[in-house]
């Protein structure tokens, strides 16, 4: 019993198979590949379970008078209508559930939400190693990765258009001091000219690719109307608003492919301009790098399509 | 039937054309508004006369649908519990008037405000809210926009405008002391007043160094200001008809339901502009040291 | 008009009306007003249910392949045109089913009919603004549906860009065709019909209760209206200032949402939601005010806990005024900014499980019978519930995150939208069709339609948190093959409902036809407010001698 219970959370929280793109058929997120997404996965994890007994006792209570309180079975209705004390308990207890909610909720919003400070990261975890507290150490590298700390940000923006992305790499800086800038068109646009490669409305002519467990922060931007930039796997969605610059964070451990998708209409072609992103080894970005800013743009895509494509699961989602 | 007998000081109103004639104007004003801004069925952009058709429409509808309403309370229809509804009515109009200001307030504040933030590289996430109060208004208006001293001439249509209210007050206290030359005395001199407002302001918009188009600035104090000006007019036609009436000698000491809702009318509008003239002429120019 | 002759044909032969074109066309009537609303909530109801089901259709199966047939051009001409269309459809569904089928439905219909009669009032304060208030509804929606065809942008006619109209896609970067300034102006002119009518709603609450009904005796729908019509009043300027600018940037060069000018794109989302989130509560506590007398009828027990029924109300309304930007927590918010939101969206909960308790409370040790308004009531409840959970889930910002934008969002709102408050709406029909027409309906098609529909719409939208979950974008009209079960599945529950609704147009015609003549209380002792005390249908004025409410709680 408890493994059936087991199978069908992991069911519900995962899908079917493990994969960084959409599964037909399955009830729950796709895996988790970052740590955001994996505590966005428990915390949904908890928050189901609490609406479902909410909603299940609603539903209990109303079978309950459905069936015991109708013409045959009590055929002289009460006429009382008030119950301090019922009432009093109504109120209380979804606050106190409420409050139970935000007490998950908060620390987690702010995890997300705020970029971290890498080099606190580096002068607490080692702290905590020498001051020996291995049980506190391993709760804060849980949440904070000091090894990538130290190695600093790789700093991406995204930038909206109608309707593709520009990816800009301002680390990456060619003889010139220009820093790499290209733009990543879907393979596929409903047209009967597109592309039968790759997978369908997902992929895209070439990725965004980062290196694997290091610190990502990213900037979005927009140069016509707004867009949003999401990848499901990573657990980050940030809009792209034309007159603004947006951040965010992340940082995927495994090496892999992910998908994500515009997520803010932003006119005709707003179901064609997906996001595809590869998460690569430390040299093979650098190979990456290398290619893409000799020009060798397919040259660069087809370093990293074999590699991404054998890897598939993450720490984080192996963990599920 | 004893129920045919209505027992009740409800007034049950006549079935009026007004109301689907209004709407049917209201139809083709929008229809034309849209033709003279874009051109639409064929008809090219600028053609007015759809709009000026359907203007002329809504002025008649009102016309005639107060023209009705003005009828039925010299009928006695209107009985104290009917006016005490039409009281009710005029608050919660204004009230509705009100929030569609807070609308150009909270725009005003929100590009006044975060100007800085919004402009520079990163938006947001290093500016706790109001951190540094007003001093925020430094950046606002931008560099380049010449703002109008609000010492000048907006100061003379402030006390211009709370002169109005004063004069406003004072007919209504002779009306109510069936003083009717003093009544009309009262609200010629805030007629006066409210169309040498008017005219202040538009000398003032033709004196302004930025335009509603183009900057942010400005589209932002026409706007606020703008709206008030035309608040300002309706209240002023609000008045005039007040006056007609006054002079046809169809208001009592009593009963003046119209003035009164003039006057409450000018009121919210003398209030708007207390306003208007603190956060959108003065705090700007004092941020800026004067 | 068939529904016309129903209304006509009734026994009060003392009441005299005026003639057919000067009853319908000039009406300073409530009932008729009320009736007049109705009819054009079904009519645009009936728009707004094909255009779901064109977006139905089309998301059956991967790829786009239904909604070219709609549009101009072959082969991917049709495709690129169908992008645009779809879009169309989705915005116009929605502007449609909020403004013109469950607005009208509930307040200009249920409001208009029932307001005066419950609180014992012979008509409303203002009459004839009660007349322009239906009639510029109607405007407006001949505005929208001018709009829907006139150009909107480069790739076709229409407006494309979603209900909630963000510029830049709103602006002439977006949509430089005149489609859009008609839209503006429609809305405005619903605004303008929709003020107008609130003003009339309060006046009458706070003016014309009859002798004895304070407010704390006056009946929950009563209620309702008078919260719903307090947000109408001070949400609608709001949303009026926006779309003024939104015009006048688009046509006399004005910078608002312009960022090239200093202007930002986000302001308008802020005054948007300021109006848009009060007004999914406008679109629900009518329904509220309707399931309550409901439950209280067919349980035959006087409503549980009245008071904390009424200010539940209140303070949702209030609350509901300093929560809108949960709807923008991926825009670039400050964090701390979100965390408020947060709390205060949460909130919402309590007041709201108090009513659903307060309901369960009141058929507690009641004698229920299960009537159709009752089933209807009940099914309520419970999907009501379901939806507002969720509701909760998107509230954290945190996981909103991952989910907003997704189908996940649009599940949740139509829960609490189309199996909340339609749900409300045909509870409302069912409980007082023989009130307002004189006949009866049948009740073994009520039934059939209530279990088709309960059946159908969940099997139309519980399998879009599914999809929401795994990432499903919102808008999107064509996706990736691993969404195409659970969209084929959710297509399945649309066909369900498209049979549910013929079965209750059935049911309308065959009452039509049948005219089985309805008495003033058909639902016996639980039935308790002032309209059942009225001939059915009731003459054209009512209380020409006011009732005097002297029994503790008219409700
Ligand atoms: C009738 C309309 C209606 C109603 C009543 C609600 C009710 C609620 N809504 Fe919903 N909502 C919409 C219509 C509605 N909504 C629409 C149309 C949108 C999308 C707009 C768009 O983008 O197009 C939307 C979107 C929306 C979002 C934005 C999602 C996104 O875009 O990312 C959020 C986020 O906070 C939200 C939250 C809530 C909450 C917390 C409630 C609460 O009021 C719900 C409260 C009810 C309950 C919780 C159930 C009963 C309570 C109990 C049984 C007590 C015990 C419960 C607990 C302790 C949890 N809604
Ligand atoms: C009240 C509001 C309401 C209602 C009732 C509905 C009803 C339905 N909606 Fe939707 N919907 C919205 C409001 C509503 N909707 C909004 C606001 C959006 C977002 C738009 C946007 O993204 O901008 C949306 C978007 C939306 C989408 C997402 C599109 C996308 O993102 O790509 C889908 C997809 O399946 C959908 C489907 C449906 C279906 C199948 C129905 C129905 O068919 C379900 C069954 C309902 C009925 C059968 C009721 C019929 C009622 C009558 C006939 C009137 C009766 C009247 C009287 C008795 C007087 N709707
Ligand atoms: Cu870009 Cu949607
Ligand atoms: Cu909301």
């Amino acid at each position: 019993m408890r493994h059936l219970l087991a199978a069908m959370c992991a069911a519900i929280l995962a899908g079917p198979a493990l994969a960084f793109e959409p599964t037909d058929g399955a009830l729950g997120m796709q895996p988790a590949a970052t740590r955001i997404a994996e505590r966005i996965h428990q915390f949904h994890g908890f928050v189901l379970v609490i609406i479902t007994i909410i909603t299940i006792f609603v539903l209990a209570l109303l079978l309950w008078v459905i069936f015991r309180h109708n013409k045959k079975a009590n055929p002289q209705p009460r006429k009382f209508s008030h119950n301090t004390l019922v009432e009093v308990v109504w109120t209380v207890v979804p606050a106190l559930i409420l409050v139970a909610i935000a007490s998950q909720s908060f620390p987690n919003l702010y995890y997300q939400d705020v970029v971290p400070n890498l080099e606190q990261i580096t002068s607490k975890s080692k702290q905590l190693q020498a001051d020996g507290k291995t049980g506190a150490y391993e709760r804060y590298t849980k949440n904070y990765f000091p090894e990538a700390a130290e190695k600093g940000f790789v700093n991406i923006k995204a930038q909206g258009n109608q309707w593709n992305w520009t990816y800009t790499y301002p680390d990456i800086v060619d003889d010139a001091g220009y820093p790499l800038e290209f733009v990543s068109n879907p393979l596929q646009v409903g047209l009967s000219t597109d592309s039968k490669e790759g997978v369908r409305n997902l992929s895209v002519d070439y990725p965004m690719v980062i290196p694997v467990g290091r610190y990502i922060r990213y900037y979005t931007a927009a140069a016509d109307v707004i867009h949003s930039w999401t990848v499901p796997a990573f657990g980050v969605k940030t809009d792209a608003v034309p007159g603004r610059l947006n951040e965010g964070w992340f940082l995927v451990d495994q090496p892999g492919v992910y998908y994500g998708q515009c997520s803010e209409l932003c006119g005709v072609n707003h179901a064609y301009m997906p996001i595809e992103v590869r998460v690569v080894s430390e040299e093979e970005y650098a190979r990456w790098a290398e290619l893409m800013l000799a020009g060798d743009y397919d040259a660069a895509a087809a370093s990293v399509r074999q590699v991404a494509s054998t890897e598939q699961a993450t720490k984080f989602a192996a963990k599920q | 039937m004893a129920h045919d007998e209505v027992k009740h000081d409800y007034h049950l109103v006549n079935p009026s054309p007004w109301p689907l004639l209004g709407s049917l104007s209201v139809v083709v004003t929008a229809l034309g508004g849209v033709t003279f801004m874009k051109g639409l069925f064929g008809l090219e952009q600028g053609t007015w006369w759809l709009l000026a058709l359907g203007l002329a429409m809504v002025m008649w509808v009102m016309f005639g649908w107060w023209r009705e309403v003005i009828k039925e309370g010299r009928v006695g229809d209107h009985t104290p519990v009917v006016t005490i509804g039409l009281r009710y009515g005029m608050i919660l109009f204004i009230a509705s008037e009100v929030m569609f200001f807070a609308g150009w307030f909270w725009s005003f504040f929100e590009f006044a405000i975060f100007e800085s933030a919004r402009v520079g590289p990163n938006w947001d996430s290093a500016n706790p809210l109001f951190a540094d109060g007003l001093a925020r208004f430094k950046d606002w208006p931008p560099v380049g926009v010449e703002t109008f001293d609000p010492f000048h001439l907006p100061l003379m249509n402030t006390l211009i405008l709370l002169l109005s209210g004063t004069t406003v007050t004072w007919a209504h206290h002779a009306l109510q002391h069936d003083d009717r030359s003093g009544a009309k005395l009262g609200l010629l001199l805030t007629i006066i007043l409210g169309m040498a407002f008017t005219c202040l302001q538009i000398f003032e918009y033709q004196h302004a160094q930025f335009t509603f188009d183009g900057t942010l600035y400005g589209s932002a104090f026409f706007m606020a200001t703008g709206f008030h000006g035309a608040h300002v007019v309706i209240g002023t036609i609000f008045l005039i008809v007040c006056l007609l009436r006054l002079m046809a000698g169809n208001m009592t000491s009593e009963k003046h339901l119209g003035f009164e809702f003039a006057a409450w009318y000018w009121h919210f509008v003398d209030v708007v502009w207390l306003f208007l003239f603190a956060f959108v002429y003065v705090v700007p120019f004092l941020a800026h040291g004067g | 008009m068939p529904m016309d002759e129903v209304a006509l044909d009734h026994h009060d032969a003392h009441d005299h009306k005026p003639g057919f074109f000067k009853r319908w066309l000039f009406s300073t009537n409530h009932k008729d007003i009320g009736t007049l609303y109705l009819i054009f909530a079904l009519i645009a109801g009936i728009v707004g249910y094909t255009l779901s089901g064109l977006i139905r259709w089309e998301l059956a199966e991967p790829g786009i392949g239904v909604l070219t047939q709609f549009v101009s051009g072959e082969g991917d001409v049709a495709i690129q045109n169908a992008k645009h269309f779809y879009n169309t459809v989705i915005t116009y569904h929605g502007l449609i089913m909020i403004f013109f089928m469950v607005m009208p439905a509930l307040i200009g219909g249920f409001g208009n009919w029932f307001v005066p009669l419950m609180i014992g009032a012979p008509d409303m304060a203002f009459p004839r603004m009660n007349n322009i208030s239906f009639w510029l509804t109607a405007a407006a929606f001949v505005l929208a549906c001018i709009s829907m065809m006139v150009p909107g942008g480069s790739a076709g006619n229409g407006f494309a860009g979603g209900w909630v109209l963000y510029p830049p896609l709103s602006s002439t970067t977006g949509h430089p065709g005149p489609a859009m300034d008609v839209l503006i102006l429609s809305l405005h002119t619903a605004g303008i019909a929709s003020i107008l009518g609130a003003i009339n709603f309060i006046v009458t609450i706070l003016n014309m209760r009859a002798p004895g009904m304070t407010l704390h005796k006056m009946p929950l729908f009563a209620w309702g209206v008078l919260v719903t019509a307090v947000l109408l009043l001070l949400s609608l300027p709001v949303l009026a200032a926006a779309l003024t600018m939104l015009l006048t940037d688009r046509n006399f060069g004005s910078q608002f949402f312009n960022p090239a000018g200093g202007g930002d794109p986000i302001m308008f989302q802020h005054l948007f939601w300021f109006f848009g989130h009060p007004e999914v509560y406008i679109m629900i506590l009518p329904a509220f005010g309707i399931i309550s007398h409901i439950v209280s009828t067919f349980s035959k027990k006087p409503i549980f806990g009245y008071l904390g029924m009424a200010y539940a109300m209140v303070s949702i309304g209030v609350i509901g005024f300093v929560v809108w930007a949960h709807h923008m927590y991926t825009v670039g918010m400050n964090v701390d900014l979100k965390a408020y939101f947060v709390a205060a969206t949460m909130v919402i909960a309590v007041p709201t499980g108090i009513k659903i308790f307060s309901w369960i409370a009141t058929m507690w040790g009641g004698s229920i019978e299960f009537k159709v308004p009752m089933l209807w009531a009940i099914g309520f409840i419970f999907l009501f519930t379901v939806g507002g959970v969720t509701g909760v889930v998107l509230a954290n910002a945190g996981i909103d995150h991952a989910l907003h934008d997704t189908y996940y969002v649009v599940a949740h709102f139509h829960y609490v939208l189309s199996l909340g408050a339609v749900f409300g709406l045909f509870a409302g029909w069912y409980y007082w069709f023989e009130k307002m027409f004189g006949i009866k309906y049948n009740g073994f098609i009520g039934g059939l339609h209530f279990w088709l529909m309960f059946v159908g719409s969940n099997v139309l939208f519980f399998p879009q948190h599914f999809l929401g979950l795994q990432g499903m974008p919102r808008r999107y009209i064509d996706y990736a093959d691993g969404f195409a079960t659970w969209h084929h599945i959710s297509s399945i529950g649309y066909a369900i409902t498209l049979v549910a609704t013929l079965v209750f147009f059935v049911g309308l015609v065959e009452a039509l036809v049948r005219r089985r003549k309805g008495v003033a209380n058909p639902w016996g002792e639980g039935a308790t407010t002032l309209e059942w005390t009225l001939s059915s249908p009731p003459p054209f004025h009512q209380y020409n001698e006011l009732p005097h409410v002297t029994a503790k709680g008219g409700h």
